[in-house]
């Protein structure tokens, strides 16, 4: 890497923190370190929501997920937009009324202690996992590029979050977030211009288009309904607005953001804003996907995206046999180019034949990708084969000019420290709010609250550090993210679902009922095949089920509890 | 007055009503999934 390139990753990761710190670091009471003081607009609040959601994984995998499985993924987030409605008009209400500094608060304003207790826990073991791959994914790439040991850079990076977020609470977050995004979407829309201008030197932006779209890597929608395909549009439809309204309604680092809002208006316009912002975005990032995928048709792409994979292979005893490979793969990759460069020089691009040939040519290219992959496994059991989240950042580190470099991984960095810092604030509150202050030590100060909640953020950061640590082989990032997420944000919504809508229903039947669901979304995930989305449906209409359905032997022996 | 206060404070700062946002923010998506749906078609 550059200079200049340093400069630039430098300077806008300093900036940041430094601001975060010299902003926030006055912060004199809970309320203002837990909720930001109330005072937020909407568009800090939208930002904040984006910049929450947009992890460094967001930009590693989800272009390499459009470049090996085509655009489909952006079905993941059709449900989003119909999540933001439903919550502005139930849950953003409710909270507000409440005047709660935590989703989990309600819970037992409606239910029973237990019930809090028990959304909370769920909540801090999903998120606390997830911390850490957030710290995880740009060290990664860090230690990739840099040729740094991944352990010192995940130390590293995670103490620079845990500073800030630490020293100002929630309004260092929020302050942060705008600065974030704005890097974020400057970074987003360059690495998308960069792309298309490289491209225009061999082919037209329309037929570079074309080109993705016959390699079956434009497949924005698809209407089948298939129960084993994970990404089609009716589960985007249905078990995305269920994710959606899990994440965004009862997950406490997305909560915490609009809690954060002057009044009920600004909550709700931040939750809008986002669903009408946030499909576009990510159709925007997998499109740099496809045409990164478009750009690898003119230059040979690595064998292997992964280069520490690549390297051992190759300094082992299958070195021969993965060079020979890598020369096949040249070749048929070499007879790609050709047969492109011909469909455009013919302007025959539309012709079946013409794909039919270039389809088996990838094919092929695919099959010796996997004999390379079979030669990496025998050479080093443990190795990690999947080498999606490499993709884009081969791109970035061998393709754009200088400068252009520290933007991108200011961005990716950026888009790490503003999701582990919302992680993190929002572990430290539920830890502090619903756990601490509510079972442990109920009569403390502000201020002794104040010191609990900034030991539990650096307690928290040093979970996720550690987790991070341990992260190493989990296949495509973006994904276990959010199977880690399924797996407990279909209860934690059946109960949060049971609490808005129903009236009758009491704090022992959804107990059980979260219970029973969460054994049945375990058992689903370990010994079916049901795509991960389908498990957020599962655990919420289990949970509202079973609720009704033991409700009324049980609700003879306890105290039903409403809200109006 | 306090209600007045309330009622000004929960209006939208464009549109007028919170319908019509709701309604804005469905028909985006509903117009985004039939170009989609038209991108996958017209590029497949």
């Amino acid at each position: 890497m550059s200079t200049i390139d340093w400069i630039v990753l430098c300077g806008f990761t300093g900036f940041i923190v430094l601001f975060g710190i010299w902003k926030t670091h006055k912060t004199k009471n809970v309320d203002e370190y837990l909720r930001a003081g109330k005072t937020s607009s909407w568009w800090v609040v939208a930002l904040s929501i984006m910049a929450t959601q947009a992890s460094a994984i967001t930009f590693l995998s989800t272009p390499g997920q459009a470049y090996v499985d085509g655009m489909r993924f952006v079905q993941f987030y059709i449900g989003l937009p119909i999540a933001m409605i439903i919550l502005s008009i139930t849950a953003v209400p409710v909270y507000s009324k409440l005047n709660v500094f935590t989703a989990y608060e309600y819970l037992e304003k409606r239910f029973d202690l237990k019930n809090r207790v028990l959304g909370s826990i769920l909540f801090l073991t999903q998120r606390g996992l997830a911390a850490g791959f957030t710290i995880y994914a740009p060290a990664l790439i860090l230690s990739v590029i840099l040729g740094w040991d991944i352990h010192t850079t995940i130390i590293l990076m995670g103490f620079l979050v845990i500073l800030y977020t630490t020293i100002g609470g929630s309004n260092a977050v929020n302050k942060t977030h705008i600065f974030q995004m704005i890097i974020i979407t400057v970074g987003m829309f360059a690495a998308f211009f960069m792309i298309i201008a490289f491209l225009s030197k061999d082919i037209s932006f329309i037929d570079a288009t074309h080109i993705a779209g016959k390699m079956g890597k434009l497949n924005a929608i698809d209407f089948s309904f298939n129960l084993s395909d994970r990404y089609t549009f009716w589960s985007g439809l249905i078990g995305g607005t269920f994710l959606m309204l899990s994440y965004f309604g009862t997950d406490q680092s997305q909560v915490a953001r609009y809690l954060a809002a002057k009044n009920i208006t600004q909550s709700r316009m931040g939750l809008l804003v986002n669903g009408l912002v946030k499909v576009p975005m990510q159709f925007i990032i997998l499109f740099i996907g496809a045409m990164v995928f478009v750009f690898f048709q003119f230059v040979t792409p690595p064998l292997f995206f992964n280069p520490v994979e690549t390297n051992n292979v190759k300094s082992g005893n299958y070195s021969e046999q993965y060079i020979n490979l890598e020369k096949e793969y040249g070749l048929i990759h070499q007879e790609k180019k050709n047969l492109i460069s011909e469909m455009i020089n013919k302007n025959s691009i539309s012709e079946s034949d013409y794909q039919k040939r270039l389809l088996a040519l990838e094919q092929k290219g695919n099959e010796i990708r996997d004999e390379a992959k079979s030669l990496i496994k025998q050479n080093n059991p443990s190795a990690d084969l999947n080498d999606t989240n490499y993709i884009f950042i081969t791109y970035i580190v061998n393709y754009l000019p200088v400068g252009l470099i520290g933007l991108l991984l200011a961005a990716i960095l950026a888009a790490s420290m503003s999701s582990t810092s919302a992680e993190l604030n929002s572990l430290s509150s539920t830890t502090m709010v619903d756990i601490y202050k509510r079972l442990i030590y109920k009569n403390g100060s502000d201020q002794h609250y104040l010191r609990f909640s900034k030991i539990a953020t650096v307690g928290w950061g040093f979970y996720a550090i550690i987790f991070a640590l341990f992260a190493n082989e989990l296949g495509s990032l973006i994904e276990a993210v959010n199977i880690l997420g399924s797996l407990v944000y279909g209860t934690i919504l059946g109960i949060f679902l049971t609490a808005f809508y129903t009236k009758k229903i009491t704090g022992h039947s959804v107990f059980i009922a979260a219970i029973i669901s969460e054994l049945v979304v375990l058992y689903s995930y370990f010994f079916t095949d049901i795509p991960f989305l389908w498990y957020n449906v599962i655990g919420c209409i289990l949970v509202f089920l079973i609720s009704s359905l033991i409700n009324p032997f049980i609700t003879a022996k306890s105290k039903v509890k409403t809200i109006s | 007055m306090p209600e007045q206060n309330k009622q000004v404070e929960d209006t939208p700062p464009f549109l007028g009503s919170w319908k019509k946002i709701y309604s804005l923010v469905l028909i985006e998506l509903i117009i985004l999934i039939a170009l989609f749906y038209l991108f996958t078609k017209a590029f497949s």
